[in-house]
């Protein structure tokens, strides 16, 4: 179980290191695509190991709802945003690196849990916490709305990921409530990008400095 | 609709007058309502203070519910917060546990809020609310804070509580209490420097409600004071009652020395309210030192010195406010250099406004002198303290009142001369009418209240020194002489003011009948006032009020830091030749420039410095967001 859990949590932070990495938005769709699968292969691991039927379904919606659904209606947000949002000339190596730094900050802030779970998860407990905080500075540095979607997208699934690996499996009924939250928050979030286009043209952040009083 | 509500105030009042009445001569009631109020439940308790303090207000509520039916005719803005206003300031005094104070409290606070917006159109009556609103939400956070602590430490919000365990608390402690506390009261009560909202709201609001705020609700802050400082903390230390002298002491002179100089007979009167709540915690700051130093007798007669002043202020201050309405009723300005004449036009409100000038200037036998006559006998006997270090607030508080009551007189000269006397100076002035008879009915109660609590000391001071002695823990009945004379203090003064009443009386009576005996002529001979030889004699040659004022200005400069401003236009053929002549000699006060000002600019840099993080933009709000969520991690 400890060698499934850290390799699968492993490959999650290494896809979430390409999405800070890649700059092209359609790229950075399908890693997401691909880190929702690895958490869904991490939740039916869990499930199996930890004999939970639940999580075997939970994997099934995560699916669904993250890898189909959500990827879907990113598309659609994304629909006439161009390719790469970032000017020529501004390289992404920097944000690497940040990420790369809140990877040690998240093994630090873990260490005192780590020291006291007792689980077979315990090693992936941080690399599900660095996915986190990576999606917190994603949303932080996004140049426009699909940017500040995305890193929260990515923030949810580090949450889901600690919660699967912390608690050994969560109940099934928490888990439905959370991708109900955030499947409600995409299609809000859509809408509100939509508008947002349609009045100014553009989705850019810097742009909302206009709007300051 | 609107007379059915003012008189169902009055029938409020009349309830309140009933049941203050029957508490202030022992009876006592406890009423819970668990479920009604949240921490504690509704509680309210009547005792002999709570019983005082239910008499003042309907002394002041009843002849304004009256005066209000002919004033306010059938307008119906501000019915709903009259009634709230009149209803919550009766809960007040009677509130026993810590959240049914301070939601009376804040209710008497946001209903006179509204009322005082009442012309919503003027950008004044805007600016009045705007700083009463958060003069009176900074007394209230003071309040919950000192009133929050107090519950923290004694481990109740139940007033009765406190009493018992505020002897058990160190001193420390109780003091920061009472500092927390006294602010907040003060503030509601208008000491200064805590009294800038009050000449601005007071003349604000509709003049029924003048009366109530000027009259009524400030004294809620003299009640605050007396239960946070008697009842629930006990004796304290003698600084507490060397601070309350001596911010008394500054406050009544100020006041009446900023009423001086004042125009507007509304702002006029707002600030002698200051004035008088000064005169009011005098009383109070030596029934305080007197208590610490343990000379019990003459710590009741300060209490009751200040009592009665609270109770003659809400009399006469209400019956004032309610003439400069009936005054500003019918000229249709509060500026005093526009009217004149008054006197032959509305004889009423004349006779009523001169009766409320008499006992705010305090002359026997009206029911002011006998106050600070009462006031001057409790400061008077500070030999009997040890420390004679405590002596100097005595002297000063002495000599503060001594100049208060000059400067008061001449400030009521003023108000009357200018207002009623002489040629009008306005033509709104000439075409000025009498009140209608419900106002005139208000305003005659109030004058007959006065000349009543004026006339009756020897019944009043009784009653009140079993108020006071209920407040103080003092079970020896203390003797104030028999019905016709007050003998204070085993006989360290007497005074009656019946008999000087009956010598008036006499004197006014002897004065014709000696002149007829003596064979004077009593033909009524009808001439022009001399007028230094000119022809034409026009309202333009009257005394002003500015000129009135303006020896004041000189002396006093120093606090009033005149700016004079002196137009003339000459005419174009000769400099000898004045065309146009402006003068203005505006004052500015040391409490905005000194105290306010430099508090506001700081607070509004730090608000600009604060607004250097609003950005605007959206990524370094999520910056921020994962900063303190990193530092809560690392922290936890």
């Amino acid at each position: 179980m400890t060698t499934v859990s850290n390799l699968l949590a492993f490959f999650g932070l290494v896809v979430t290191l390409l999405i800070v990495w890649r700059q092209s938005w359609p790229a950075r769709r399908r890693l997401f695509v691909a880190q929702s699968l690895l958490l869904a292969a991490l939740a039916s691991a869990v499930g199996l190991f930890a004999h939970r039927r639940a999580l075997l379904l939970v994997a099934a919606v995560v699916v669904v709802v993250k890898a189909w659904v959500i990827p879907r209606v990113l598309s659609r947000i994304g629909a006439g945003a161009p390719v790469r949002p970032i000017a020529p000339g501004r390289s992404s190596g920097m944000s690497v690196l940040v990420a790369g730094a809140l990877v040690v900050v998240a093994y630090v802030i873990m260490l005192p849990v780590t020291a006291a779970a007792e689980l077979p998860t315990e090693g992936a407990i941080p690399l599900a916490f660095a996915i986190a905080l990576i999606g917190l500075f994603l949303c932080v540095t996004g140049r426009d709305a699909l940017g500040h979607i995305l890193g929260f997208l990515v923030f949810e699934n580090g949450i889901f990921g600690l919660a699967i690996l912390a608690t050994y499996g969560l109940p099934g009924i928490v888990e439905a409530g959370v991708f109900l939250d955030v499947l409600v928050i995409v299609l809000i979030m859509e809408a509100v990008v939509v508008e947002v286009r349609r009045e100014h043209d553009s989705i850019e952040v810097d742009r909302l400095r206009e709007l300051r009083g | 609709m609107a007379r059915l509500a003012y008189g169902l105030a009055a029938l409020v009042a009349v309830g309140a007058a009933a049941l203050g009445l029957h508490g202030m001569f022992g009876g006592a009631f406890t009423l819970r309502v668990g479920w009604l109020v949240p921490l504690g439940g509704l509680q309210l308790t009547l005792d002999p203070l709570a019983g005082f303090f239910l008499l003042v207000i309907a002394v002041g509520v009843a002849p304004a519910s009256v005066y209000a039916i002919g004033s306010a005719g059938g307008a119906r803005r501000g019915l709903g917060a009259y009634l709230v206003f009149v209803v919550s300031m009766c809960l007040v005094p009677l509130a026993a546990n810590m959240m049914t104070f301070a939601i009376a409290w804040e209710l008497m606070s946001l209903a006179s809020y509204l009322l005082v917006l009442h012309e919503r159109e003027s950008r004044e009556s805007l600016r009045a609310g705007w700083v009463y609103a958060v003069m009176t939400h900074a007394g209230l956070a003071c309040l919950l804070a000192g009133m929050m602590l107090l519950g923290a430490w004694t481990g109740s919000s139940e007033f009765a509580d406190w009493r018992a365990a505020a002897p058990g608390l160190g001193g420390g402690a109780r003091s920061v209490a009472f500092v927390l506390l006294a602010l907040g009261f003060a503030g509601k009560a208008g000491v200064i420097p805590l009294h800038v909202w009050l000449p601005l709201a007071h003349p604000a609001a509709p003049s029924h409600v003048s009366a109530l705020m000027s009259g009524v609700m400030i004294k809620l802050g003299v009640y605050g004071l007396l239960r946070a400082s008697f009842d629930w903390l006990g004796a304290g230390p003698p600084w507490w009652g060397v601070a309350v002298l001596i911010v008394g002491a500054v406050s009544s002179v100020i006041g009446v020395l900023y009423a001086l100089v004042e125009h507007d007979l509304k702002k006029l009167l707002a600030f002698h309210s200051i004035e008088n709540i000064g005169i009011i915690l005098i009383g109070i700051g030596a029934g305080l030192l007197y208590q610490g130093a343990g000379l019990e007798a003459l710590a009741l007669l300060g209490v009751v010195a200040a009592l009665y002043h609270t109770l003659n202020h809400a009399a006469f201050k209400a019956l004032l406010f309610l003439g400069a309405g009936a005054v500003v009723h019918a000229t249709g300005t509060r500026n005093i250099e526009e009217m004149g004449g008054l006197i032959k036009r509305m004889p009423w409100t004349a006779a009523c406004f001169l009766v409320g000038s008499a006992a705010i200037s305090a002359l026997p036998p009206l029911n002011g002198f006998v106050s600070e006559w009462l006031t001057f006998l409790a400061l008077l006997q500070n030999t009997h303290l040890a420390r004679p270090s405590l002596s100097l607030a005595f002297a000063l508080g002495i000599a503060g009142l001594a100049l208060t009551g000059g400067l008061a007189m001449a400030c009521f000269v003023k108000a009357f001369g200018i207002t009623f006397l002489a040629l009008p100076r306005s033509e709104a002035a000439a075409r000025a009418h009498e009140a209608p008879p419900s106002m005139r009915i208000a305003m005659v109660l109030l004058a007959v209240t006065c000349v009543a609590l004026g006339l009756g000391p020897t019944w009043v001071v009784p009653a009140l020194a079993t108020v006071a002695g209920a407040l103080l823990g003092n079970t020896t009945p203390v003797a104030f002489g028999d019905w016709l004379t007050l003998r204070v203090s085993d006989g360290f003064a007497t005074g009656s003011a019946l008999a000087i009443a009956a010598a008036l009386g006499v004197a006014l009576v002897a004065l014709p009948l000696g002149l007829r005996v003596a064979g004077a002529s009593r033909r009524r001979r009808a001439y022009e006032t001399w007028g230094c030889g000119r022809i034409g004699q026009t309202a333009r040659m009257e005394y002003t009020a500015t000129a009135f004022a303006n020896p004041f200005k000189r002396v006093f400069d120093f606090l009033y830091r005149p700016t004079k401003k002196l137009d003339i236009d000459f005419h174009p053929e000769s400099r000898f030749f004045v065309e146009r002549i402006e003068y203005e000699n505006p004052t500015r006060s040391i409490f905005d420039d000194w105290l306010y000002r430099p508090v506001l600019d700081g607070l509004s840099g730090v608000a600009r410095a604060a607004r250097a993080i609003q950005s605007g933009s959206a990524n370094l709000y999520l910056a921020y967001i994962l900063a303190v969520l990193l530092i809560m991690l690392v922290l936890a």
